[in-house]
């Protein structure tokens, strides 16, 4: 989400100072407890995959210390690009111990990846987080059993109330490298001690231990294999992995590692663990199992968005923006400031750069502030209780059959989903997929056809003025084009579709406190990010029209606007605005009001939303992407933008 | 003396289970992705692990221990579990 568009906000560290990592599965609670151990919020929500890049802070407790917040892994060796993004941190950084955020209520799991931090040889304590959610449904974990069993500490913690912090924080001192938790068979065992002697001979680690990175590197962690073949002697390490992996059983060698540490984190967990009878259906669980149901899961979907809709679309851009846009600005604010300027500025063109048709108060900011920022407050609000409820990943189960039809799987919605909230964040956020096929086209389809929280809040604003039907025809329209679209790429990009396999989070009630503390931080990056483009792109429309070039583009651009769209002639300056970002474009299509008929808001709508995405998003294509692909996009999104527009500005009248 | 053998046990595909049956988990079959083996390993299904199946439809959705998994129907069919 937003904020992650400039992801680690922390308090400066200096680089030499101690690292402390938090390493866990995803969604257990690792930003939170990152938090509360530094003072530093980060984007906290409930599904797998909010963290996508590391966070740093100077910790709470020791201000030369460094704290690391890291991506969920659902397993090392390292596969996904967040978990490498994760291995990465842990082989770059001077790690001095390692904190393991673990699962409670599923202790089997959370020892699963024990099993390999264990054998990394940097000390390391367990933070056996949401033990509230375990005693909820009768589990009860033996902590200094446990403890003792590993070697090393471990704190039962409920970090969204702070229990445990204090005990974790005391317990750091007192860290070790922990006992490893098992022994494997005798011949990987053997594959395992060949390499981590050649290791530990041609190229040793700073902290990690040789047998550790044997382990990832024999299970097929390419950020390793990375790391070694940059080391003088890595060629060879690599070349014996290659000589040895394939001896070793029937089995893959990275399959056969897996099986050993998940019997022995099963051994483990029956020993220090126990449940209760009968405790284990919950609320959380029926509410989540209706979530999905294939009958009731739909009516819930379509009670969702219509609260949305009504929320965001007739409260937010509707009755707020009135009190805000007409009410204030436009009655009590706008006359105050123009007679202001006129009186000091006189008449001339200084005094139009602020207060004129194109100017910086009476246009950038009045749009950013009285147009938009009521619409995205909303949003936000409504966007943050249901990211924490876990609604969003429940989603990917409904979707996963249409999304299998643009071949792609249902792990794709998340990202679509937090597009409408920030598509550059969004676009980050493919890291979760599984393969670069699934990052490509979804971050095409983001590019194109998902509109963000501005933009959808003006959307909402002008359609659901005119008619409910209105909003409705171009939702369908964004729907069918991002169909049609995804069906083209996926037959065109070359690669298989992954059939899902997703953890469903439990449903959780939204804490007011976080859901707030989300809002205020996103619209603080609304402010900061939008205000000074707002006001860049009205000096650039300000000068175009001084310059009589806007004029001529009106002009130049009738036959594509008025005569295949059927859109105002005036509409023009609204795509040209809409190149810095579409909510601002559309924002341009929002002033016109009472000048579009119900076609007219549909089809400008249709259009600038399917229109180039925002600086920011293409900057971020380009990192994740690479500039070809990124052009490319960008070259295909322009024409079919104005394609589509055209075709539902001709549909709709042959049938309205 | 040596033990008597297990009984045998009659092994059925996972989306073959009826909704609200526990049953435990006994095989991966091979048309499993090796990727995805080892994430199903990962999400703990490992062992002769006890699951409950929570629908069939329009995924397959497990309870193992606490956590609800999803699995689609492609890599379901291809889990073999046994009754408990």
């Amino acid at each position: 989400m937003p904020e992650s568009c400039h992801t680690s906000p922390a308090a400066p560290v200096s680089p030499d100072a101690r690292t402390l990592a938090l390493v866990g599965h995803p969604n257990v609670g690792k930003s939170v407890l990152f938090h509360r151990l530094t003072g530093t919020y980060v984007n906290v929500s409930n599904y797998p995959g909010t963290t996508v890049e590391v966070a740093r802070a100077a910790a709470r407790f020791d201000r030369a210390a460094s704290m690391l917040d890291t991506p969920g892994v659902l397993a090392l060796p390292s596969r996904s690009e967040d978990e490498r993004a994760t291995m990465r941190a842990l082989l770059n950084e001077n790690l001095r111990l390692i904190v393991q955020v673990g699962d409670a209520k599923n202790l089997r799991r959370t020892l699963n990846l024990t099993a390999l931090l264990t054998e990394l040889g940097v000390p390391l304590v367990m933070a056996l987080n949401m033990t509230d959610e375990a005693r909820a449904r009768g589990v009860t974990v033996d902590v200094e059993a446990l403890a003792e069993t590993l070697a090393t500490p471990v704190v039962a913690t409920v970090a969204t109330g702070g229990e445990g912090v204090a005990a974790l924080t005391e317990a750091l001192p007192h860290a070790k490298a922990p006992a490893p938790m098992l022994r494997y068979d005798t011949e990987t065992e053997q594959a395992i001690h060949t390499v981590t002697a050649l290791i530990a001979e041609r190229a040793p680690h700073p902290h990690l231990a040789a047998r550790g990175l044997a382990i990832l590197l024999l299970g097929r962690d390419k950020e390793v294999a990375s790391w070694i073949s940059a080391q003088a002697g890595g060629a060879e390490i690599l070349a014996k992995v290659e000589e040895i992996a394939p001896l070793v059983g029937r089995e893959s060698l990275p399959a056969r590692l897996a099986r050993e540490r998940g019997r022995a984190a099963e051994a483990l967990a029956k020993t220090v663990s126990q449940q209760s009878a009968g405790a284990d259906r919950t609320l959380s669980l029926l509410v989540g199992q209706l979530a999905v149901h294939p009958i009731w899961g739909w009516p819930l979907l379509l009670l969702m968005l219509l609260v949305v809709y009504f929320f965001v679309g007739d409260f937010g851009a509707g009755t707020l923006v009135g009190l805000l846009e007409e009410d204030f600005f436009g009655e009590i604010l706008n006359p105050a400031v123009t007679t202001f300027v006129q009186t000091h500025l006189g008449s001339g063109w200084l005094s139009e750069l602020f207060v004129g048709e194109y100017g910086l108060w009476t246009m950038g900011m009045t749009y950013a502030l009285a147009l938009i920022l009521p619409i995205v407050t909303t949003f936000f609000l409504a966007f943050g209780v249901l990211e924490d409820s876990g609604y969003f990943t429940r989603l990917s189960v409904i979707a996963n059959r249409a999304f299998g039809a643009i071949g792609l799987n249902g792990r794709a919605v998340l990202p679509m989903v937090l597009g409408l909230g920030c598509v550059t964040m969004a676009t980050l956020t493919t890291r979760i997929l599984n393969t670069p096929r699934e990052r490509l086209i979804t971050t095409f389809l983001l590019a194109l056809a998902i509109p963000c929280s501005a933009q959808l809040g003006v959307v909402f604003g002008v359609l659901g003025g005119i008619s409910f039907g209105a909003a409705a025809i171009w939702g369908v329209c964004i729907v069918l084009i991002l169909l049609v679209t995804g069906w083209l790429a996926g037959k065109l990009v070359k690669g298989q579709r992954v059939p899902l396999i997703t953890e469903l989070p439990p449903m959780r009630l939204p804490v007011l406190g976080n859901v707030l503390k989300k809002t205020s931080g996103r619209l603080k990056w609304y402010l900061v990010e939008v205000i000074p483009l707002f006001l860049l792109g009205t000096f650039i429309m300000f000068v175009l029209d001084r310059l009589g070039v806007l004029p001529w583009i009106i002009e130049a651009g009738k036959p594509v606007v008025t005569g295949w769209l059927g859109l105002p002639s005036e509409a023009s300056a609204a795509f040209v605005m809409g190149f810095l970002r579409r909510d601002f474009g559309a924002t341009g299509l929002f002033a016109l009001g009472n000048q579009l008929s119900m076609i007219q808001a549909v089809v400008g709508m249709v259009t600038i939303t399917l229109f180039v995405p925002c600086v920011a998003s293409v900057m971020i294509i380009f990192k994740e992407q690479g500039w070809r692909t990124a052009v490319l996009m960008l070259a295909i999104i322009m024409p079919v933008a104005f394609f589509v527009g055209g075709v539902v500005n001709h549909v709709l009248h042959l049938f309205l | 003396m040596t033990p008597p053998p297990p009984p045998h046990l009659e092994r059925i595909r996972l989306t073959g289970t009826p909704t609200g049956r526990s049953v435990r988990l006994a095989e991966f079959g091979e048309e499993i992705d090796p990727l995805q083996r080892e994430q199903l390993l990962a999400y703990g299904l490992s062992g002769a692990q006890s699951i409950t199946v929570l629908q069939q439809r329009p995924m397959t959705v497990v309870l193992c221990e606490h956590m609800e998994l999803a699995l689609e129907r492609d890599v379901a069919q291809h889990i073999w579990v046994e009754a408990e």
